[in-house]
């Protein structure tokens, strides 16, 4: 199976870089059209790009992959759409709509594959920076192909405390209610001297890019309500595959799945016991202000 | 000083950049890196800063013996002032804690201030190899390409805004701070498309001028996070206001910015200020 995987994962790789990339590249900034998922909600883009490159890549993987299935976040069907135990490939062909809108160089596409509804594989390509970073379940992380040492690198950050911590936050695009306020409520505690006080946050506004960034240890954690399981899939794997963790983003959900729609992910320590990001999600849920909540 | 003038002393900075300066916060921001706190244990600074600052005042003194230097790390709050005097204005490395952290977007930030005004400015990211500059009359460039900014709409409710937590956590200003970014994303108010935060000023102030951010708004940071991003942002057609209600001219030093994209006409700008300024519940003090 591990063999298999590592194929599959340089399958992404390949459709990543040669096919979904380079349509990612030359469009981005050339769509100042751009539909609204919903009419209320102004900042919630999609552009005809997102559609076209999820048909591609779906229609590259029925090919290749007929008895696999297909969650992709442009065919997605509210309460239709469902992740079972079958091997399904989790799919945002764009991850970072607004950044891909506003030509900001992080957005990227993003690919997964769940079994027993859990991330095996992760490809993600951001053809800005050209920067791939895939994994598979036991074959560890590629950064352009070449194996990455996690463990060193994560040896080289010292210890993780949440003061000391640079954490990636999103607002998303729901921007009233309950949801809104919890948000904005606890990124002021995590900043506040008072509270977590930590060194700083980032807002890249991709989730994958954010996943990938915390496997390659540039950020410590991040902290999001209100994305869906293609935003987090192949992050989920690759971020596993360098020791880190991903638990809800509410106090107590020590166990979710891919779908969960909230989401703490925290990088790797040197503590083999798993302490370390114990404590360091304990008191990062002490920040949170209230419980997020989707439907 | 002409034009001319002007060109060859960006040239000479973007020559120190890519040889001298960007090698040392590629290689070094890769090792463990030991930090001490500035003001309060958000507020860090590396013994490379301190290395880089004195090559650059070196170089540029050998080239320069005329000119003045301010420089992040020589700097006297209080004492150290911005004369009418060419004077090079310098952040070794401006996102400090990117640098400890190694997110790779810390960059070094050189910029030339004649009559306290902007006129050489030149930024380099030496992680994702993007070296922005410009001086005043000849445009600026990313790398080896002029920067040209696309027309089109500038509005709030559509725009992408840079915006930074700061290290300073508590009291007005943070509050202020913390406010202006509820409105600026609530449905009710701004209900702007988003906002993004990289931890640099001088890669803000750059994107800015690349418009890939509308905008970038900023309270408490100093003249050398800022010279170099803002003769880069003028030369695309951008425009820097203070960070509070109604400071339509500012000097350098003002330590609160707000920073607009090129791209629209400047009633425009102006409009998109106002609106911005709406967001504002009360005054950043520095």
């Amino acid at each position: 199976m591990t063999v298999e995987l590592l194929e599959i994962e340089n399958y992404l790789c390949a459709l990543a870089t040669k096919k979904v990339g380079p349509i990612i590249k030359t469009k981005s900034g050339t769509q100042r059209d751009y539909e609204l998922k919903t009419g209320s909600r102004k900042v919630d883009i999609v552009t005809e790009i997102d559609k076209q490159v999820e048909k591609l890549i779906w229609e590259s993987l029925k090919k290749d992959f007929p008895t696999y299935k297909f969650v992709g976040e442009e065919s997605y069907v509210k309460g239709v759409t469902r992740i079972s135990d079958d091997p399904t490939f989790i799919v945002d062909p764009i991850d970072g709509t607004t950044n891909f809108v506003h030509d900001f160089p992080f957005s990227c596409t993003s690919m997964g594959l769940t079994i027993n509804k859990v991330p095996v594989v992760g490809v993600i390509y951001n053809p800005h920076l050209d920067l791939l970073v895939s994994a598979s379940k036991g074959n560890g992380v590629r950064i352009n192909g070449s194996e990455f040492d996690h463990k060193s690198k994560i040896a080289d950050m010292g210890p993780l405390t949440l003061s000391k911590s640079v954490v990636a936050l999103q607002p998303g695009s729901a921007r009233e209610g309950d949801n809104f306020k919890i948000k904005m409520k606890t990124y002021e505690n995590l900043l506040s001297a008072d509270r977590g006080f930590v060194h700083g946050f980032r807002n890249l506004g991709s989730s994958a890019m954010t996943l990938a960034y915390i496997a390659m240890g540039y950020l410590d954690s991040y902290w999001d309500g209100g994305c869906y399981s293609w935003d987090v899939t192949a992050g989920w794997c690759i971020l596993k595959e360098t020791g880190g963790r991903i638990v809800g983003a509410n106090k107590g959900e020590w166990h979710i799945e891919v779908d969960n729609r909230t989401y703490l992910a925290v990088r790797g320590s040197t503590d083999s016991t798993g302490e370390d990001q114990k404590r360091y999600i304990e008191e990062f849920w002490s920040n949170v202000e209230g419980e997020l909540s989707y439907t | 000083m002409n034009q001319e003038q002007l060109k060859q002393i960006e040239n000479a900075i973007v020559g120190l950049l890519k040889n001298e300066v960007g090698p040392i916060i590629k290689t070094k921001a890769h090792e463990k890196s030991k930090y001490v706190n500035k003001s309060n244990a958000v507020d860090l600074v590396t013994e490379t800063d301190k290395q880089i600052e004195v090559l650059i005042k070196e170089k540029l003194g050998a080239l320069y013996p005329d000119f003045k230097f301010i420089g992040e790390e020589s700097y006297q709050p209080g004492v150290t002032k911005i004369s009418d005097e060419p004077t090079f204005i310098v952040d070794p490395i401006d996102g400090t804690t990117n640098f400890i952290h190694d997110f790779p977007f810390s960059c070094c930030s050189i910029g030339l201030s004649i009559n306290q005004e902007a006129v050489v400015g030149a930024v380099y990211n030496p992680h994702l190899g993007q070296l922005f500059h410009g001086s005043k009359g000849n445009g600026a460039f990313l790398n080896d390409t002029k920067i040209v900014i696309a027309e089109r709409p500038l509005k709030l409710q559509q725009s992408v805004i840079g915006f930074e937590g700061g290290a300073e956590r508590q009291g007005s200003n943070f509050e202020v701070k913390m406010s202006t970014l509820k409105n600026l994303l609530d449905a009710q108010k701004g209900f702007a498309h988003g906002f993004r935060s990289l931890g640099s000023a001088a890669m803000n102030m750059c994107y800015t001028a690349l418009g890939t951010y509308d905008a970038y708004w900023e309270g408490g940071c100093y003249a050398w996070d800022v010279c170099a991003g803002w003769c880069i942002l003028k030369e695309t057609g951008g425009m820097v206001v203070g960070g509070n209600v109604n400071e339509w001219e500012i000097p350098l030093d003002r330590r609160c910015y707000f920073a607009i994209r090129g791209g629209s006409s400047e009633d425009e700008q102006k409009k998109f200020v106002q609106e911005f300024w709406n967001q504002v519940p009360a005054e950043l003090k520095y």
